[in-house]
């Protein structure tokens, strides 16, 4: 009989999982952030914050490939998605689970099958083996009692607890969620954090949030870089309570402190 | 995965998993795994984790599934030497929550089923009934009351349900009429009865065809478009947002297009029975019938009466499409595909709807 395994269940590749490099973005002429550059390392939970408009969800887009950049790169495990075309593209997609800020689960199939939906399109599993984990992973966001309800009866918070589920579906190791505890109520988005720092740490996943909600940021975030319409930059970027306590940038402070702008006019004056 | 062995002490089955069990790779191991416990129903089953590298949530769900199996108390499976942060994940899951519902009833009765079908059907017939009763006292208080109806509004549906299907329109209608004067034309020939087929064309395209072809056309373009614009707003919430504004769906979203439809649809039927008989008079003419010939031949074939049947026809299919095609967007469930299922509702129900209307005209005016 062997040893006890020690092993800490993260994948062994070197690469940051995610590595933006001198990135710039936005629509049309419209320029939302201009070189912007951040590592997201294997097993870290980095959050996206900034107030609403400052590009956060579309920054979160460019990264799953969705968009494509007006310059820079961005690496998926050491490899370009803005240079990868066809299946390559497809294949580091696949690397990433997407919760959309509305859950974007599929109108025409109940919460189960939505779950199940890239098991059923990329594994052999059996159908027994499809349903037992897509069942485990509705019981990780407290939806099992749902599975049965098409999209159209859920409410917006069980919309997006049933899309954490499917991003989770296919095994990608890095999981971008987009206003994950937005609409929820206080204790399912806190048994959301906890789910999330479990799945960190009992699964290796790596996490990038997009979120402005000031508790889960302190609860989960490893680290956050904080996106400025104004300056259309990274204006801060460390440890959440760091940035809250020791950051140079009145509007961090702001940020972090939930302050109107009287406030820190009056503060700075 | 590899091969089973016995393995030491007692008479235990044991295997090894061993390396990545992913969602890619998952699927032969997964079936091995089952397999090896469903020959081996009565022995413990001992599964060696302690070379398992990395697992993903497929992985962890295959070693949840062979420890929450129901065997006797001498046949479990244990897993040895798991790394603790992944027992204490397969931990967490608890087994009894993860019983395969009981199946539903397979089987209904036809009695049953036409019991439902029928209460289906009168409830729906309740609705329409509601609707309709909306509909009339909102007509009544536009035609009654000053700034009850937007006409902006009706001008704006008009314009796309109207002058943006004229050329359609005229393409269906004019088609309709070519092919009429083809086909009874050809039959006539052989009885010499060729400056006959005028009346035909006449007669069906003004009484029939303009009107009838207008509306499925209307049906498909219109009708459908009301129900899906409709149904969004519900699904978006608009609907809601009227209603606690105190103001009534019916009168805000349901009334500008009745009465754009009503008007739309008989000018729209003029357009075909125009191009429609000057369709068939083309036709015609490879019948050596002449177009001034047609023309007072068709002045002796039909009468001031079948073109206003005719228009009434249409008025008629206009209220019942744009009425069909508003029920079903009000009706609408949430999400898309309920958005989906209410526009093909309006086009097949408003279809049925102009087939009966016209029967019950062809009865009344014959």
């Amino acid at each position: 009989m062997s040893e006890p395994s020690t092993t800490q269940n993260v994948a062994t590749d070197k690469a940051p999982a995610v590595s933006v490099r001198g990135l710039r973005m936005g629509y049309g002429s419209r320029v939302l952030l201009e070189d912007a550059s951040f590592d997201v390392e294997r097993g870290e939970i980095m959050v996206i914050l900034g107030g609403s408009g400052c590009g956060k969800s579309s920054l979160m887009k460019n990264m799953i490939g969705l968009y494509q950049p007006m310059a820079g790169d961005i690496l998926i495990d050491g490899q370009s998605i803005v240079q990868a075309r066809g299946e390559d593209k497809a294949a580091l997609q696949r690397k990433m689970g997407v919760m959309y800020q509305s859950g974007a689960m599929f109108g025409s199939l109940n919460v189960l099958e939505n779950v199940r939906f890239p098991l059923d399109q990329f594994t052999d599993l059996g159908l027994d083996a499809k349903n037992l984990t897509a069942r485990m992973l509705l019981e990780q966001v407290e939806m099992a009692y749902a599975e049965a309800l098409m999209p159209g009866e859920l409410s917006g918070g069980m919309l997006k607890r049933a899309g954490i589920a499917r991003a989770m579906a296919f095994g990608a190791d890095i999981l971008m969620l987009d206003e994950p505890s937005a609409g929820l109520d206080p204790i399912t988005a806190a048994n959301l954090d906890r789910t999330i720092l479990s799945l960190r740490q009992n699964l290796g996943f790596t996490f990038v949030v997009v979120t402005h909600e000031l508790q889960s940021i302190f609860a989960v975030a490893d680290r956050a870089i904080m996106l400025d319409p104004v300056s259309r930059s990274i204006i801060a970027r460390g440890k959440p309570a760091e940035l809250r306590d020791h950051a140079t940038d009145a509007r961090v402070r702001q940020f972090f402190n939930r302050q109107p702008d009287a406030a820190v006019e009056k503060a700075e004056a | 995965m590899s091969a089973e062995g016995d393995a030491a002490g007692a008479n235990a089955v044991s295997f090894t998993l061993e390396g990545r069990i992913t969602a890619g790779t998952a699927a032969p191991i997964w079936k091995t795994a089952t397999e090896t416990l469903a020959r081996n129903p009565n022995r413990p089953i001992v599964v060696d984790a302690s070379r398992l590298e990395y697992v993903d949530d497929v992985g962890i769900a295959l070693l949840f599934d062979l420890i929450r199996r129901d065997r006797p108390p001498n046949a479990k499976v244990e897993i040895r030497d798991l790394a603790p942060n992944l027992a204490a994940l397969i931990g967490a899951y608890d087994p009894k929550k993860f019983v395969p519902p009981a199946p539903e009833r397979a089987h209904i009765g036809i009695i049953e089923q036409v019991g439902r079908a029928t209460d289906q059907q009168i409830a729906y017939a309740q609705r329409m009934l509601g609707f309709l009763g909306s509909c009339t006292r909102a007509l009544g208080l536009a035609f009654t009351r000053r700034g009850v109806l937007r006409w902006g509004e009706v001008l704006e549906v008009a314009t796309e349900a109207g002058a943006n299907a004229v050329p359609i329109v005229l393409l269906i209608g004019f088609l309709m009429g070519v092919i009429i004067a083809f086909e009874i034309g050809l039959v006539a020939q052989q009885f010499g009865a060729v400056i006959f087929v005028v009346n035909g064309v006449g007669v069906a395209m003004l009484r029939e065809l303009g009107p009838l072809m207008t509306a499925i056309v209307f049906a498909g373009r219109t009708g459908a478009a009301f129900a899906a614009q409709i149904g969004t707003q519900k699904v978006n919430e608009e609907v809601n947002a009227l209603n606690t504004f105190g103001l009534d769906p019916v009168h805000f979203l349901v009334l500008p297009r009745l009465v754009a439809a009503t008007l739309v649809l008989p000018l729209l039927s003029v357009f075909a029975d125009v191009v429609g008989l000057f369709g068939g008079a083309l036709v015609m003419v490879g019948f050596d019938i002449g177009f001034v010939q047609f023309y007072y031949q068709l002045l002796d074939a039909v009468t001031i009466n079948d073109f206003l049947i005719g228009l009434a026809k249409a008025a008629v299919f206009g209220l019942a499409l744009a009425a069909v095609g508003c029920e079903r967007g009000l009706s609408t469930g949430a999400g898309a595909t309920s958005v989906g299922l209410s526009a093909t509702s309006a086009v097949v129900t408003g279809i049925v709807l102009i087939v009966v209307i016209d029967g019950i005209f062809t009865v009344l005016t014959s």
